[in-house]
């Protein structure tokens, strides 16, 4: 390579990262100015609205979709939200759980799921949801940072953080959904004719569902838990564990093992897998995990009468 | 090591800088690639590195010995020794299996039950792509089309050499070895296109075909529980995404060879811009098409031995070009599908009926993309199965409300895609290949074009998964 060449190469180079960093920060600054007017939406209007609220609320709901679908804080009383994410486990959880206001009386629901709590896999992934307020919320930082979940490039490259979310809030911004004075945070299911068709096939299907058989529970989990119960007990926090109602489910042990461990740990767990074994309608489900609308009307009454606001 | 990950990125830049910074030696150069190549290779699975070596040592014996020859027959063996040994193995790793089931269940049939003699093996990466490359080395020398090489280095280069080893192009031994054992001149406007082509392929990869295959994954692993517009719909994304990870994972192989001085062929031009099955081939995974033609089509007889034999020919060539892609059923009917579909084509055209149609050539884009789209479903079908009551589901119209799944990946899948269409639209109005694309451009151009591709990726990019033809 001739030294014209080489130095060509660099003037490119050098020449495409001063742009390339400096449009990234750009587009940052103003998807920031942008999004933090968002008080609508899953993605990013949810959050906002949470972090805007969360000082002055008396309980807050905690978990997956399976939280987020199947429980209508404004029936269980009236100074609630449901902070429950599609796909979220807990290291969402946890970290929002830690930016409650310290001291203050507030009761915390938090969904746990046993599967997610015995996986081997689990990493804390689910935290990434909350990039787009890294560096900006110190809690948040931390939280992600602590699980390693910050890729390198984002350090370079700002917008990362916005990733697959431009869309949404460009949407929500310009034509919110709703009126979020007006919500909860509860999102309940109303089942098409076309997804109970679905959900019928699958039935149908009737698929064996294998259990696992060695349950270890999963090492962020416990330590997060562990967290979650040293920040409750400091700042004056009920903390409620349960798990939603699940359409035949026939393993159970790792429901048994979850609760022995959760008392253990000084937590008070209902396990509502199985609350409508029994008495269950078809027009409870979206899907075997999942309530429709109506289920999910029965299943916040039955939750309302065992925890005690 | 995948072309898109941070590994591949720092690998790429220290062989970058390594590889100019010798420049003036080329054997050291050509043994840094050979290195480099092994590493990239190695970094799925070492062992089988030991394959490519042996794969590498019989061809290059046997392209000497098949040229040293006086007697046609010692040429013959040697070729013969050459097919043998890389047929074998892709046989023994591809197909041993499938073979040992389907007589298993043919046995089955008749009342026997033979043993379980299936093997439990791991497919090798690339092992169809490299079998290919070398087998036309041996092919060309025999056919005196092309002369050995003397040097071990580069052919052993030439067969490992990383930015194709994987997925290809497959590149000629008359393309590819001459440009290894001759001197790299660092090309500006080579640079230029090269990244251009890089950044492209990437956006092709990670944004478009990645956030498609969410989609499709999600109706496909479920096809019994779907209606048809959803069938259609995951379908209709399947081309899209089979067309954005292949031909982006050939744009970054492409544009990395550029920016180490080689120039491999277009794999990939446009294809859906098609007016028949026949351009279609013409235009989709280039490098594989015009090999099962040179080296199979052709030595089958080609068209040249009367209509009813090229029929033959044409069907072969697609069947063993589906089975090429796996070891299944589906990729037999989907080779089937294109091999009948080209056989009616060449009827149309012999009997001049496509002169007389030629006003309806806009209708000819809707057909051969029809017909792709159909053939596209036994391609992405768990099994045959489920690919029949694809099939069937489709044409029962049942065109209701189709599956949303999670809505920002609707969007986002129709938006992006919209995106990809509209560069393609752009392309082919202009008559450009994406090649050269970058070529002409100034130094603030590339800049900002690489810009606007990397804020594009770093807003839209979805979870990476491995490119479909590392499979094959």
């Amino acid at each position: 390579m001739t030294k014209e060449s080489f130095l060509y190469v660099l003037k490119v180079i050098g020449l495409f990262l001063i742009i390339s960093f400096v449009a990234d920060k750009l587009v940052f600054y103003a998807l920031n100015t942008v999004s933090d007017k968002v008080l609508t939406g899953q993605s990013m209007g949810k959050l906002n609205q949470y972090l805007k609220e969360k000082d002055e609320l008396d309980f807050v709901i905690y978990g997956s979709s399976r939280a987020n679908h199947n429980i209508d804080p404004a029936v269980m009383g009236e100074n609630g939200y449901n902070m429950g994410m599609d796909g979220s486990k807990l290291a969402y959880a946890a970290t929002l759980i830690k930016t409650l206001p310290l001291g203050k009386k507030q009761t915390i629901l938090l969904h746990i799921d046993p599967q997610n709590f015995f996986s081997t896999y689990y990493e804390g992934k689910d935290i990434k949801v909350l990039k787009t307020k890294y560096n900006r919320n110190d809690i948040i930082t931390s939280q992600i940072d602590a699980l390693n979940q910050n890729n390198s490039l984002q350090n370079f490259y700002w917008t990362l953080n916005y990733n697959g979310m431009l869309l949404g809030i460009l949407k929500n911004y310009f034509k919110p959904n709703y009126n979020y004075q007006n919500y909860s945070g509860f999102d309940p299911i109303y089942v098409s004719e076309n997804q109970q068709e679905i959900f019928k096939k699958i039935l149908e299907q009737n698929e064996i569902e294998s259990c696992d058989k060695v349950l270890k529970s999963n090492e962020i989990y416990n330590k997060l838990l562990d967290e979650i119960v040293v920040f409750c007990e400091e700042n004056n926090k009920s903390l409620f564990a349960f798990t939603s109602p699940v359409l035949n489910n026939k393993c159970k042990e790792d429901n048994e093992l979850l609760l022995q461990i959760l008392n253990k740990k000084g937590i008070t767990y209902i396990d509502y897998s199985d609350v409508f074994a029994t008495d269950s309608s078809f027009e409870y489900w979206k899907d075997k995990t999942h309530l429709s609308n109506i289920g999910a009307e029965q299943f916040t009454e039955i939750i309302k009468r065992d925890i005690d606001f | 090591m995948l072309f898109n990950s941070i590994e591949f990125s720092v690998f790429f830049l220290i062989v970058f800088i390594l590889y100019w910074g010798i420049n003036r030696n080329l054997k050291v150069q050509n043994i840094l690639l050979l290195i480099s190549s092994y590493i990239f290779y190695g970094w799925w699975d070492w062992r089988f590195l030991s394959l490519i070596i042996l794969s590498s040592i019989i061809d290059f014996t046997a392209g000497a010995k098949i040229h040293a020859a006086t007697h046609q027959k010692d040429r013959k063996a040697w070729l013969m020794v050459s097919l043998i040994a890389n047929l074998g193995f892709l046989s023994i790793f591809k197909y041993y299996n499938f073979f040992v089931e389907s007589f298993s269940d043919m046995m089955n049939l008749f009342g026997w039950q033979p043993n379980d003699l299936t093997l439990n093996i791991i497919l090798p990466v690339g092992i169809s792509f490299y079998t290919f490359q070398t087998l036309s080395y041996t092919l060309d020398i025999y056919r005196k089309e092309f002369e050995p090489t003397k040097s071990i280095i580069s052919f052993f280069t030439y067969i490992a050499f990383f930015p194709q080893l994987v997925a290809g192009p497959i590149e000629r031994a008359a393309n590819l070895l001459p440009q290894i054992e001759k001197k790299r001149i660092f090309n500006k406007e080579w640079f230029n296109a090269g990244i251009v082509q890089i950044l492209t392929g990437l956006f092709r990869k990670i944004v478009i075909a990645d956030t498609l295959g969410i989609y499709v994954d999600s109706v496909y692993q479920n096809l019994e529980v779907h209606n048809s517009s959803t069938i259609a719909l995951a379908t209709f994304f399947y081309a899209f995404q089979i067309y954005y990870d292949f031909s982006g994972y050939s744009d970054i192989a492409i544009g990395t060879a550029k920016l180490l001085g080689f120039k491999f062929h277009q794999n990939f031009n446009l294809p859906y811009f098609s007016k028949s099955l026949t351009e279609f081939w013409r235009k989709w995974h280039m490098s594989l098409s015009f090999w099962l033609r040179d080296y199979l089509y052709i030595s089958l007889g080609g068209n040249r031995k009367g209509i009813k034999i090229t029929y033959r020919n044409l069907l072969l060539t697609m069947l063993l070009g589906g089975l090429w892609h796996g070891s299944s059923f589906n990729f037999i009917i989907w080779g089937g599908i294109h091999g009948v579909v080209l056989s009616i084509e060449k009827y149309l055209n012999s009997e001049k009926y496509m002169a007389k149609i030629r006003g309806f050539a806009p209708l000819g884009y809707v057909i051969t993309f029809f017909v792709v789209l159909i053939a596209w479903i036994f391609f992405r079908a768990p099994s045959l199965e489920s690919a029949l009551y694809a099939v069937r589901e489709i044409f029962a119209f049942d065109f209701n409300m189709p599956f949303i799944g999670d809505i920002n990946v609707l969007v986002n899948s129709f938006l992006l895609l919209a995106l990809g269409i509209s560069f393609d639209l752009f392309l082919f109005k202009k008559k450009k290949a994406l090649e050269h694309l970058g070529k002409t451009f100034k130094p603030l151009e590339i800049v900002l074009f690489s810009t606007v591709l990397v804020l594009i990726i770093s807003l839209f990019y979805s979870t990476s998964n491995n490119f479909i033809y590392f499979q094959f």
